[in-house]
């Protein structure tokens, strides 16, 4: 019965984080996914390696620090840090992403098959796990509203499943992105969507830096 | 062998009579001083005075556009004075009030931070998802207020399009004027996918003010923060945003239009910009090309001041989204094959009429809306003088 309110409790904290999550996950999927194949398979495909690797994010991450006893108490400090290093990875596979697009678009751009922007299946898969992954391990406020929920539990099994069932139910949020699909493909739009994603790299790499200078750069 | 008319080089139109321009120009005159003397308000006799100054230039512009039949030149002098004038008053404004340029946390906190146009798409997502403005402004405030400001915008905009980035916005102008200082253009040769940059800033911006929860562009890529409000930096991070701002304003906003001849922040950066093009699909305003009399000589692609035409747009017969109807093609061509043009009409009907019909709701909103930040500009200026 425990088990059962606690997975009840964990979906409806996933549910009810889900617009947090998109948000936070938006600036990395919406410009990857504009760089992708047109069409509901491939998204869908796209989508479901993302998730996969950011619940992978989520399991590693509480096992660490479940192991470390640090799952509701992670000090500023070292949390600031943890951010600014996947800030930094975020940004440094980000500018990859937009530079990869870049060069499998070169042959078939030039002609009406634009939409075929790669031929290499796994340029798509790499970047959407190693994204993916990221974003798992990224201290968004939901995640670390789950990790104190979760650091409530008897045992890690339990927590680990607290996690999993929070991660369905921020999931379902995630469904709509498959809609982008529908979006036209042409060397505007893939064009806007690299240089979305190397703009939007910036940012992290400053933010990630400034994580990492700590009190030198916030002052505080 | 009959020869179609429209194939024909015209000559330039002959300017207008001085009765009928000033016929054209009497409601004009009116929306002035209705705007500027408006009865029942109590008015000090310096803001008298730069409301005359005011009425009297921007009904003296329109009436040297119904004379001369052109457009561009005019709207420029309006433009880059709207440009200048504006930092000159706001600055003014926020130092009487604040003691600073800066904007201190606790100002932003209390909800005092003046609202312009610019975070306008980026307020979107969030309100959309969480009922909440991400900007640290006052709703209802008369002045600055984000009602207000969004409220004049979006009429404006319903019927103009992405003229407001001609006949309102108060960024642009300086640029404009930076550009208009060099004979040439030193730099010639533009990469097309700039032209994709401001739409990559627009989507860049408005997923990470959802991310972030506040207005990201104000926050971190503002070029015109160097002229109006920066951060009061109290640390690193503060300090770097304002060397990111003055580094912005010095490249696109400066040295580029002064290489290139162009509105290069407009055309390469503005996230407004990209958004508010989108509106041009409803405005019943635009610009076409009329395909029967262009040549092409592609006179009208250096004259764009926005990069918005193109020679794959020209053979279409139109201009590209991102047009912000100056009129400096129209002005350029030598063929007049460039109109101003009604949506739902054919493309030849009567030019004049669609200028005449588009440039009174510009300018009226072009007096309403720049007309009372140049008064501002030249108030603070005379009292200064005075």
């Amino acid at each position: 019965m425990p088990a059962f309110a606690s997975c009840g409790e964990a979906i409806i904290l996933g549910l009810v984080s889900g617009p947090a999550c998109i948000a936070a996950c938006g600036p990395i999927l919406v410009p990857s996914l504009l760089a992708e194949h047109k069409g509901f398979r491939p998204h869908a495909r796209y989508l479901s390696v993302f998730l996969a690797a950011r619940l992978l994010g989520y399991m590693l991450f509480a096992v660490v620090a479940w192991e470390l006893g640090l799952l509701a108490s992670l000090l500023p400090a070292p949390r600031l840090l943890l951010m600014g290093v996947v800030y930094v990875l975020l940004a440094g596979v980000l500018l990859w992403y937009a530079y990869s697009a870049r060069r499998s678009c070169a042959q078939p751009c030039a002609d009406s098959k634009l939409v075929q922007i790669t031929e290499n299946r796994n340029h798509g898969v790499t970047g959407a796990a190693a994204l993916g992954l990221l974003t798992g391990l990224n201290l968004c406020p939901p995640f670390v509203v789950a990790g104190i929920r979760a650091a409530q539990m008897g045992s890690m099994a339990a927590a680990l499943l607290f996690f999993t069932v929070f991660f369905l139910g921020t999931s379902i949020w995630f469904v709509p992105f498959v809609g982008l699909g529908c979006i036209v493909r042409n060397q505007a739009v893939i064009t806007v969507a690299r240089m979305a994603m190397v703009l939007i790299a910036l940012y992290y790499i400053s933010m990630g830096i400034a994580m990492l200078l700590g009190k030198k750069a916030y002052g505080y | 062998m009959a020869t179609d008319a429209r194939t024909l080089p015209l000559a330039r139109p002959a300017p207008r009579g001085i009765g009928w321009s000033l016929l054209l120009t009497l409601p004009i005159l009116v929306w002035s001083l209705l705007m500027f003397f408006n009865p029942g308000s109590s008015k000090t006799p310096i803001w008298i005075i730069s409301g005359a100054i005011t009425a009297l230039f921007m009904t003296t512009l329109f009436f040297m556009m119904m004379r001369s039949r052109s457009t561009y030149r005019w709207r420029r002098i309006f433009f880059v004075s709207l440009g200048v004038l504006f930092p000159i008053g706001f600055i003014y404004n926020i130092v009487v009030m604040r003691g600073t340029m800066g904007i201190p946390v606790e100002e932003m906190i209390a909800g005092r931070t003046p609202f312009c146009f610019m975070p306008i798409p980026m307020l979107i997502l969030p309100a959309a998802f969480t009922r909440t403005l991400v900007f640290p402004g006052s709703i209802a405030s008369a002045s600055h207020g984000i009602a207000a400001m969004v409220g004049v915008w979006l009429a404006l905009t319903l019927v103009m399009g992405k003229g407001w980035c001609s006949y309102a916005c108060f960024f642009g102008g300086i640029e404009e004027g930076v550009a208009a200082i060099p004979a040439r253009a030193k730099i010639r040769k533009l990469d097309p996918r700039l032209r994709y940059l401001p739409w990559a800033v627009l989507l860049a911006m408005v997923l990470l003010s959802l991310a972030l929860f506040e207005p990201a562009y104000c926050m971190w890529l503002c070029p015109f923060k160097a002229v109006s409000e920066y951060v009061a930096a109290r640390n690193l991070l503060g300090l770097v945003q304002n060397v990111i701002f003055i580094l912005l304003f010095a490249g696109l906003v400066i040295v580029l239009p002064f290489l290139t001849k162009k509105r290069t922040q407009c055309s390469w950066f503005c996230p407004f910009g990209a958004f508010q093009s989108i509106f041009n699909k409803i405005s019943i305003f635009e610009v076409k090309i009329d395909k029967e009399r262009c040549k092409p000589c592609l006179v009208c692609l250096n004259a764009c001041p926005n990069l918005s035409l193109s020679k794959e747009s020209v053979a279409r017969g139109e201009t590209l989204l991102s047009c912000m109807k100056c009129g400096a093609c129209v002005d350029v061509c030598p063929r007049q094959a460039i109109v101003w043009h009604i949506k739902g009409t054919e493309i030849a009907w009567k030019p004049e009429r669609a200028r005449l019909m588009f440039l009174y709701a510009a300018w009226a909103m072009a007096i309403m809306f720049g007309g009372s930040i140049i008064a501002q500009g030249i108030a603070t200026i005379l009292h200064f003088i005075v």
